[in-house]
Formats: structure tokens, sequence, C-alpha cells
């Protein structure tokens, strides 16, 4: 058999419970790596494991989901800068271009000895190396009052998916005049910026609809990022709409209420007629069964994206420790080419080159208003440290601030085809 | 056919480009598998079916070409943070390894 024709068989396979069960029967010694999670992280590590192989690995992408919703420009659909339907993705292109074995199924839990990841179905799937990329789980319980429950009235919205939809038509929806209360999320958590664009992008929304509506930022941060950048942006684009409270203002939020729409803190009891909670996060539930995690986060070693507890298994993205690069798809996208790199070259043999992170994020103001920050990075024994970075500057020209935005459109492109094409 | 039309157009490419690196033979130091490897760092940004907007089309650009811009980035003489940044860290044999990767794409 061809390796043309393996790879076409492993394609057409997907998502079959027969090809669950055969694997190390059909497909004899080659190595196999499972990746859990099919987002910025595990997209982009199925794919350079299975690319870069050229079927000597034997890879099966674990994720629930047969359509990707990305987080990232979800804030852009908000604002109708996107439609609903151009964040979504599917994994097509990773079955039948690298043969990636598709398996929508929730990972459920992980045997670290017996070196298998146990399925919601039941089944199980054996791997010589393990990358766990789950993203976020959400802290509900870190907002008093805030919970499960509430997500409806007051969406997090942090998952991309319906609640973005719903968000958007509670901000559509909101009466005249009225206020709408954003509570932004603790340090460390997905997206730095992202709490301020999605702000920036419902003052967008009315501007248009509802221009003597109210938006008040109540912060558990003092500061937060881009802060000068969206400042300036505010007062520029939605003079008086947008109020920004720091946690040393208003003194902690002691209690929200979801049925009443109140946020009780020190300073005052804020009502809202629309809102969003974005409460603090950890990382995905698979890695705490996993046992790679310390505390909230997973701590990796700087050069491959390995967890320090297990050798044998690699954490990408919103989930690792990955300090001091940021939670962000971008970050998450350059760690998996690295961790691909490494796991390739330790099942194979093949060469294992320098390690080289980067991010950039993007975010948008208002139309044709878009900024950016960046940072490279490389990995040294401790961390994963910044070498040089870059930010956008207040009082930019138009020309460039618009340069910027159509930067983040191509962004987008670029890296939604290196995940899922 | 299509492996015709390939060296067709390598041919094309080495006849009429006029710059000493042009012939991807004189990269020193270049590594079409490392190049490879190091172009996983632009594709998160250039789209590789070239279909990105914003963000110019990189696969099929020429060897000389792709230099230059490298280089008037390297040194801040072009415009941009991001690529100013990319370039920052590229060194000789990561820039001809790229190049020598580049002009094996289509």
């Amino acid at each position: 058999m061809t390796k043309i024709k393996r790879r076409t068989f492993v394609g057409l396979a997907a998502a079959t419970t027969t090809a669950l069960s055969m694997p190390s029967i059909a497909f004899g010694a080659l190595p196999r790596v499972v990746v859990i999670g099919g987002g910025a992280g595990g997209a982009t590590a199925a794919k350079y494991i299975a690319k870069d192989s050229k079927g000597a690995i034997d890879v099966t992408l674990v994720e629930a989901s047969k359509r990707y919703y990305t987080c990232f420009f979800s804030n852009l659909y908000l604002g109708d800068f996107r439609a609903y339907g151009s964040i979504g993705h599917n994994y097509y292109g990773l079955a039948v271009n690298h043969g990636v074995n598709m398996v929508h199924e929730w990972a459920l839990s992980v045997n670290n000895a017996a070196k298998k990841v146990n399925l919601g179905s039941g089944e199980s799937i054996s791997y010589d190396k393990l990358v766990i990329s789950p993203g976020i789980d959400l802290k509900f319980e870190s907002v008093n009052g805030y919970s499960a429950e509430a997500q409806s009235k007051m969406p997090h919205a942090w998952k991309s998916g319906t609640q973005v939809q719903l968000l958007k038509n509670q901000v559509k929806g909101m009466k005249k005049g009225g206020t709408f209360v954003m509570v932004p999320p603790p340090n460390p958590y997905r997206c730095p910026p992202g709490p301020y664009e999605r702000v920036s992008m419902i003052a967008h929304q009315f501007k248009k609809s509802n221009p003597t509506a109210k938006i008040v930022i109540l912060d558990p941060k003092n500061k937060f990022s881009k802060q000068g950048l969206f400042m300036e942006g505010w007062q520029k684009h939605y003079p008086g709409m947008i109020e920004w409270i720091s946690a040393e203002t208003h003194g902690g939020i002691k209690k929200i209420n979801a049925a009443t729409m109140e946020f009780e803190t020190d300073l005052d009891t804020f009502k809202a007629d629309a809102a969003s909670v974005v409460p603090a996060q950890r990382a995905g539930r698979i890695a705490m069964n996993a046992g790679v995690n310390k505390g909230d986060w997973c701590p990796i070693v700087p050069a491959s994206m390995q967890a320090q507890a297990d050798e044998n298994i690699y954490v990408l993205g919103d989930a690792s420790i990955a300090k001091s690069m940021p939670k962000s798809g971008f970050s998450a996208n350059s760690q998996a080419k690295v961790a691909a790199n490494h796991i390739r070259g330790s099942l194979t043999g093949s060469k294992v080159f320098t390690p080289r992170f980067a991010n950039t994020c993007w975010s948008l103001v208002a139309t044709n208003d878009g900024i950016k920050v960046g940072a490279n990075y490389k990995a040294t024994a401790e961390k994963i440290d910044k070498t040089s970075g870059f930010i956008s500057k207040t009082g930019e020209d138009s020309n460039l601030r618009k340069a910027t935005y159509e930067e983040s459109i191509g962004w987008y492109s670029g890296i939604t085809s290196d995940m899922f094409s | 056919m299509k492996s015709k039309l390939v060296l067709l157009s390598i041919v094309f490419s080495l006849i009429f480009t006029n710059s000493i690196f042009a012939d991807p033979k004189q990269l020193v130091g270049a590594d079409a598998n490392y190049g490879e490897h190091l172009f996983g760092e632009c594709v998160t940004c250039h789209n590789s079916t070239g279909l990105g907007k914003g963000i110019p089309k990189i696969t099929g650009m020429k060897t000389s070409q792709f230099i230059t811009k490298i280089l008037a980035y390297k040194s801040k003489e072009k415009e941009n943070a991001v690529m100013q940044m990319v370039a920052e860290r590229l060194g000789e044999e990561e820039i001809n390894s790229l190049a020598l990767y580049l002009s094996k794409l289509k």
C-alpha cells in the first residue's frame, strides 16, 4: 500500500469507531500521537505532525465539535464586522489533506501509565505522545452570584459559539439609553485585550442604534492590556459612553444578581440592562485529569512544551504556563509548531530545531481603527522569555490604523488556513 | 504535465532574476528543511493558499525579491512593526534557508 493510499484511508475512516479499535493492528509499528482539542494549539499540532512526518506518524485529533467557532474575531462578529459563519471552520482539510484521524468525541480521562485516552463513547486510544490543548474552563464561582445558570442572562461569551450570538442579541435588544455592564476576568486569562475590544465593538453598535446608552466596566484589575490605546480610542470614537472603573476604585465586586441584573460593589450598586461577565479561568479539565497541572494551569518545559509532570504529554496554548507569552490563538499556534517539531524528532529521529516563539494580538477599536501588540520569545531553562516586542502608538495616523485593521483580516485568513487546511 | 510546468517555471526564474542571491545554489548556509520549518512562522499570517487580504502572498516570490524585502525590514527601512520584528531575529542562514525553500514552492 502506498503512503498516499494509506493516508487517504485514514482520512476516510475519520470519526468511525472502527478506526479507533483497529489502529495498532492496521498500522503496525507506526508511532502514535493523540491530540486533545482542535483549536489554535491542537489543530496546528495535529496538522504539522501529520504533514511533516509524511505518513511516518499516526495522528488522531480528539475534538467534540464538528464545526469550530474561533474565539478570535468573535468580537468582530459582535460589532458587525464579520458574519457568524465566517468564524466557523471544519476539519475536512486535516482529515483529507493530511490524513489526521478525526475523532469527534470528548476525551474524558487520561491513563498516563497505560498511555491511553478514554473517550466519552467508552472507547480508548493509545498514544506514544499525547498533546493536550483543551483551552480554558471557566471558574464561575470566582464571581459571587455567577453560575452556569446565570450565563444566559449575563453571557461570558468567552468560548465563542452560541454564547457570543446570545450576547450580540442582548446588546442589540438593550433598551434605549440603558446601561451595559462588562466584568472582565482577573489575570491570567485568555486573550488579554479581548474584554476591551469587546467593549469597543459593543460601543460601536450603540453608537449606530442606541447612542445614549452607557457602558460601565467593573474591572477586577487596576490596569489592562493596550490600556492607553483603548482609552484614547474610546474618547475619540465614543466620547462619554464608556466608564472604566478599576478594582481600587470600586473596591471589588461583592455580589451579582442575575435575576435583578445588579452588581454590588463597595463604591455603589450598579444596575444593568444587559451585561457580560467573564469569570476567572483555569486549564481545561482534561489537563487536571492527566495530572499535568499545578493549580489552575500546567507548567511546561519551555524548549519543547512538554508537561513538567509527564514527558510523554505536551500542553499547548491557554492551558499552559507559557510565561511570558500571553494566552492567545497566535501563541498557541506558535507553541504547536515547536511541540510538533519536538514530537516528530523524538518519534522518528528527525532534526529538532531551536525553538522560536512569537505572538501578535490585533484589536479593533472602531471602523478602520486597528491596534496591535507583539513580541518574539526564546526558550530559557526557566521560561519562554521575551526577546523583543512592539505596540501601536497613541496618536497614530489613520492610514496606519486602517492598514493594521486590514492586516488583522489577513492574519485571520492566514492562521485559520494554517490550522484547518 | 504538471512537473514540466514546474521545471519550466524554475528555469524561467533562474534566467530572469538578476541578483547574486538569485541562484538558490549560491545561498550560503541554506538548508531547505530548515527553511520549511521556519516557513511555519510565516504562514501564521501569510495565507499559504494566497487568498489572504491585507497581508501579501509570499509564495511564488522571487528569491532576490524575498531577500531584498527581508533585509529592508531588518534594517527598518521598510515599515511594518510585525515584519520588522520577524526580520530582526533572522540571520543569514535563516534568510537563505527560507529563500531556498520559497524558491522550491510553486
